[in-house]
């Protein structure tokens, strides 16, 4: 690893100061378990490292039913998991947060971290696309909420601009019943990658669905969505919905699957997910 | 009655290993110890025109910088086709053409960025069935004059590095003879042995010119041979010390790192070089298990007898096959599975290729071939509409059956370990549908294997019985985790009647332990457990005869017995061994005999090399280990998803002599066997790794374990210590074909190469709907 | 630049400069000597450099050094006293839970932690919390059971 300056600033502030003045020369640490690697591997070379841990407001899970759950950039995934509110509120969540890594990982690892990273497979990214979470960001500039599918811009690309920071990420409230579900597919059960992962939320009569890992970025399937809303689910309609996803994304082959591959699995997933928040079971 | 030997006694590491205590090669740290890195081929196979070494040099902190010519003398097990440094020309991409040593990793890191060479691409080879091709490009243009083993056939002018044939009967009658002939193809890849220890050596000159390396390695004397060789120097000076070795099956038996250490210390001043391999070093750099496609033709009658098969197994040995040629011999003279057929015609054939260098992997072939033999067995014995299991009793070796070498058995335990496992599995009941999506299958399938290695290499061992009759047992068989220093020392408990505790068991020092050829081929509970065997014999007889002295009793009178020495008629007469360790002494105050040291040695008796053209002998190999696994399965058919629910194991390991150890070693089996037919591949694109990590290398992990029911039969080895066979390897034999049976077994459809991905399973769902 | 930090180690009180690119875990092997904690990928895959940072078990190749300022950190060495095993390790010893043993450092120490936060474990949740953790060598049923019988015997106070 190559050498860097340390700094551990304790205020929102300082950080956007330290970010704004070295630019590209500066990165920020986070959980670090990408940034670490990619650091051994020499894929980044920062000159300054800034680590954000020391900023009490950003270590915070609030939740109110006016402005449902805000959750601090340091959070880890493991205290999303644990979390009493988030459990009750947002199972699908949690269910995200468990299949991130491993538990080791999930220690160190943060939600905004897996966002930011803006990997196409986050698991974390498709519950959060149709929970239609928020990220809010602090720069030189200001503050501004940004949704969350309009926060990706490319593999391993996001939105944020020189000095800024992802300070927390918000879920709204979501009136009345409502069931989330997130089904991932990876060539093992445990700590892998998705291959595609697919998160489905049914409130009432709409259906929203994510697809990660099938496209640059992770994506809301809105065509798909239209397709279903309002309509009784039954098995040519989940089969259309399976097949309506696949126009909406640009699964690669990679080794860790095949186009073809990932393409059987997206109407397989958004199938099951959608009969599974239906109440339906996976056969 | 047998006081240690059969018990499940705890493991003697055990402490020193719960509490981290143990030490690896890279936990030693010596004074002014200098840090290497290799500089690595971008090509697979191109000419080296020039290297640049000069910027690399003035680098501050740097000491060494070593190229191929530092390290000329080719050399290699069973054929010496290999250098350390790559000279004139790189096989494959990774391959070390230069080495710096400075005085902290980074700085040799940087060291090596600086070091520019100048490469010409020549074409290459990716598969063996290209590089069998006549105008295959020529990977070792002096492949004729490399020096070999007489067992080894190499042939000049191609890439094939060994030809091993078998011509047993006549296949040409065989066939006729049949009512059925079928013909299939499949394919093993390369996989990587991952244990979770990364390669280390560390070596060190002293100023009288003798060097001593450190590395975690299962064969310190053959290492340490090997070294001899390619440095020109007396084995005197040289040692080689193995610490504490975290995994090895296989991957840690030859000799790589050791090589680059050693020139770079020698230059060194005195001072160590250490050279640690990262995950993704170990993934290219060390030994990979070879791929492998195979060809069955097989002739069947109707009522179910194998009367001719004709194979072929086509070997990806990678650049290097100094090992691996020997893997090629192995899966030649078991080229049936454990089964009895009268016409066999079989070609084993070893091929370069620019990938990673092939050598011995757990199974040493038996796993590549088990999978095409005992897959299409099980497809013979659908055609012919036999159940697979009484298809495999029917064709079984048993006492009396011919191996295709034409040797005649006895003492086999195979069709036992058939209807133990197939009991365990419940084979005869089946629940196939368990919903819309969900299907279940159970497969089973045999093995058989011997220690491929050369006839006439042996152990030796050392019993020192201490002042107070306690006893260090000194041996080179290492323990890799298979739990040998523990069993071995229950054997030398067994024969000089103390505890265990009361022995301390020391290995891995050419200096100090006593000469074993190598920690492979699961011959070390029958080799060196002979030998330990035959060292405490001696140190009891010893003390039988001093005791004979003391009583004026005959010797055939006197046991040894709870650590004592008593007459059989006169139970007042006795002495203990702590009285009898230092000589015994005389009524006047005089001693004779002095120190008792019991030494054992041993070779497998009566193993001859098998003929050149037909591979026909009466003993090729010293013992035959015969095991079955069955597995249950459920495959989801949208996704293809196989999930191992349950493995029933048995093996017939002749005599347990750690029954939970035996048990444990069936588990970790089980499950790196699982690992092989469901996850595990290299990727290699133009003989690139695309997935060398852990990342995109998956390995099982403990929610991948299955249910699993071991069974051990004991049909005891006649030359065995209490008939003990070796069964480390035998373990993952069998499991990924028992898996690619029962994924048959559930979905009817073949998966002919491994591993058996979700995404092979759907596209073969999707094709039989078709 | 170097950075002072202070730590409490295995119990004791520790001030030391280290560079801010080196991981913890070469801090603890190379600095501190503490040779027990073991690196296997140096990419958080492979679990064997598990240490416990403020009770919860982390990568310590995936964490820095100059992250631990203020904190404590539990490696295997601080398992036992030098006279008493632990609970757990007890219980790897007597199911054979080990092999080559080149894991287990890392294993007990995630198992430790699930058992400072579940007394009462199952055996999904034992399986949750060693997932991270690769051992090629004994085929994890044995560990399993050693965990589960490290509870019963009061292993999960």
């Amino acid at each position: 690893m190559k050498e860097f300056e340390y700094l551990k600033p304790d205020s929102i502030k300082k950080t956007i100061s330290i970010l704004s003045q070295f630019g590209e020369k500066a990165q920020i640490l986070n959980g670090g378990t990408d940034l670490i690697v990619e650091m051994r591997d020499k894929i980044i070379q920062p000159e300054y490292l800034v680590d954000i841990k020391a900023i009490p407001q950003l270590n915070r899970i609030t939740y109110n039913k006016q402005d449902g759950l805000n959750i601090g950039a340091t959070v880890t995934l493991n205290e999303i998991s644990n979390s009493k509110v988030v459990q009750t509120h947002y199972p699908i969540l949690v269910k995200a947060c468990k299949t991130v890594g491993s538990y080791q990982v999930r220690n160190r690892a943060t939600l905004a971290g897996n966002i930011c990273n803006a990997s196409p497979a986050a698991d974390t990214a498709p519950p959060l696309l149709v929970l239609e979470a928020k990220v809010n960001i602090i720069g030189p500039t200001g503050e501004k909420i940004v949704p969350i599918n309009q926060f990706f811009t490319g593999v391993k690309k996001n939105i944020l601009k020189k000095g800024e920071i992802v300070t927390s990420i918000t879920i709204p409230p979501i009136k009345g019943k409502w069931v989330g579900v997130y089904l991932k597919q990876g060539r093992k059960k445990e700590v892998d990658l998705a291959t595609v992962g697919v998160a489905v939320v049914c409130i009432r009569d709409e259906v929203r669905i994510a697809l990660g890992a099938v496209a640059p970025v992770p994506v809301r399937a809105f065509k798909t969505e239209e397709l279903l809303k309002g309509k009784t689910i039954d098995e040519s309609l989940l089969e259309k919905a399976g097949r309506s996803a696949l126009t909406e994304v640009s699964p690669i082959s990679d080794v860790r699957s095949s186009q073809e591959y990932r393409e059987e699995i997206i109407k397989v997933l958004v199938r099951r997910a959608i009969l599974q928040a239906k109440g339906g079971h996976i056969l | 009655m047998l006081k240690y030997v059969g018990q499940s006694a705890l493991r003697v590491d055990g402490v020193r290993k719960v509490t981290g205590f143990s030490r690896y090669t890279d936990d030693l740290k010596l004074s002014g110890m200098l840090y290497a890195r290799i500089k690595k081929s971008p090509y697979p196979h191109a000419k080296i025109l020039k290297i640049d070494t000069s910027k690399a040099e003035k680098l501050p902190g740097v000491k060494v910088v070593i190229t191929g010519k530092d390290v000329p003398i080719r050399v290699g097990l069973y054929l010496e086709d290999k250098t350390f440094l790559a000279i004139d020309k790189v096989r494959f991409i990774g391959e070390p053409v230069a080495a710096v040593a400075a005085e902290s990793e980074e700085i040799a890191e940087e060291a090596v960025s600086l070091i520019e060479v100048d490469y010409k691409k020549l074409s290459a080879v990716f598969s063996p069935l290209e590089g069998i091709k006549p105008d295959a490009p020529l990977i070792h243009e002096d492949l004729g004059s490399y020096k070999h083993a007489s067992i080894i056939l190499p042939q000049s002018g191609t890439n094939i590095s060994n030809h091993y044939k078998i011509r047993k009967g006549n296949t040409e009658e065989g066939f006729k003879e049949a009512d059925f002939v079928f013909e299939n193809e499949f394919y093993v890849p390369h996989i990587q042995h991952s244990a979770i220890e990364n390669h280390c050596a560390i070596a060190q000159v002293d100023p009288e010119g003798k060097i001593t390396v450190w590395a975690g390695c299962q064969s310190p004397y053959t290492v340490r041979r090997t070294l001899a060789t390619a440095f020109n120097i007396q084995l005197n000076k040289i040692r080689v010390i193995s610490p504490a070795i975290g995994g090895g099956f296989g991957g840690k038996a030859g000799t790589t790192l050791e090589g680059i250490v050693i020139p770079l210390a020698q230059k060194a001043n005195y001072r160590p070089v250490k050279l640690s391999f990262s995950r993704e070093d170990v993934f290219t750099n060390t030994f990979i298990r070879q791929g492998m496609h195979a060809r069955i033709k097989t002739g069947v009658t109707k009522s179910g007898r194998i009367v001719a098969e004709e194979n072929k197994f086509y070997w990806d040995g990678g650049a290097y096959t100094e090992y691996g040629v020997n893997i090629a011999r192995a899966g030649g003279y078991a080229s049936t599975g454990p089964y009895d057929i009268p016409n066999v015609k079989a070609d084993s054939i070893c091929v370069y290729t620019n990938h990673p260098a092939g050598g011995p992997y757990r199974g040493f072939g038996m796993s590549e071939i088990h999978f095409a033999i005992e897959q299409n067995l099980d497809i013979v014995a659908h055609k012919i509409k036999m159940d697979p299991l009484e298809f495999r009793r029917k064709n079984a070796l048993k006492d009396g059956g011919r191996t295709v070498t034409g040797q005649v058995l006895e003492n086999v335990g195979f069709v036992e370990c058939l209807d133990k496992t197939a009991k365990d599995i419940e084979w005869d009941k089946r629940v196939k549908k368990v919903s819309a999506t969900k299907y279940r299958g159970k497969g089973i399938a045999g093995m058989y294997k011997a220690p491929s290695m050369p006839n006439n290499v042996g152990s030796s061992a050392i019993v020192k019985i201490n002042e107070d009759g306690t006893v260090n047992l000194l041996v080179t068989a290492m323990d890799l985790g298979q739990g040998s220093d523990t069993a071995l020392t229950q054997i030398a408990a067994e024969v000089l009647t103390i505890p265990i505790s009361q022995i301390s068991i020391i290995t891995g020092d050419t200096d100090c332990t006593p000469y074993e050829w190598q920690t492979v081929a699961s011959r070390t509970i029958y080799c060196c457990g002979n030998s330990i065997k035959r060292a405490a014999e001696d140190a009891k007889n010893q003390m039988l005869k001093l005791a004979s002295l003391k009583f004026g009793i005959p010797e055939n009178d006197l046991e040894l017995k709870d650590g004592q020495i008593i007459s059989k008629n006169y139970p007042d007469k006795k002495v203990k061994i702590a009285d009898l360790a230092m000589g015994l002494t005389m009524p006047d105050g005089s001693g004779i005999h002095g120190p008792i040291i019991g030494r054992g040695a041993f070779i497998p008796p009566d193993v001859k090399d098998t003929d050149k053209e037909t591979g026909q002998g009466d003993k090729p190999v010293a013992f035959w280990t015969f095991g079955v696994q069955a597995a249950e399965v459920e495959v989801d058919i949208e996704t293809g998803e196989v999930k191992v629910l349950k493995v029933a194991a048995a093996y017939d390991a002749g005599k347990a002599i750690n029954p939970e150890l035996v048990c444990a070693q069936i588990e970790g089996g089980i499950v790196q066997g699982l690992g092989s037919a469901l996850l595990e591949e290299m990727k290699i694109e133009e003989g690139k790794v695309l997935n060398p990590s852990f990342v995109d290398y998956k390995i099982p992990a403990i929610g991948d374990a299955p249910e699993m029911k071991i069974s051990i039969v004991e049909v005891p080895e006649p030359t065995g210590p209490w008939g003990a066979r070796g069964i480390a390897e035998p373990c993952m034999v069998p499991t990924a074909p028992a898996i690619a049976n029962a994924v048959f077994d559930a979905i009817g459809c073949r998966i002919n190469s491994l591993p058996i991905t979700a995404e092979k399973v759907l596209k073969a769902i999707k094709e039989k709907k078709k | 630049m170097k950075h002072k930090i202070r730590f409490t180690i295995n119990g004791e009180v520790k001030e030391i400069e280290v560079q801010p690119n080196k991981t913890l875990l070469k801090m603890l092997r190379e600095d501190l000597d503490l040779i027990g904690v073991k690196e296997g990928c140096g990419a958080g895959e492979c679990g064997a450099c598990t240490v416990l940072v403020n009770n919860k078990p982390v990568n310590s190749c995936l964490m820095l050094a100059v992250e631990v300022d203020g904190k404590e950190i539990l490696t295997i060495e601080g398992l036992s006293d030098g006279i008493n095993l632990d609970p757990l390790q007890e219980s790897f010893l007597k199911h054979n839970a080990i092999q080559c043993g080149y894991c287990t450092p890392g294993m007990v120490m995630s198992a430790k932690a699930l058992l400072n936060r579940n007394s009462h474990p199952k055996e999904e949740d034992v399986k949750e919390a060693l997932a991270g953790n690769l051992c090629r060598c004994t085929g994890y049923k044995r560990i399993v059971d050693a965990v589960l019988d490290a509870v019963k015997k009061g292993g999960g106070k």
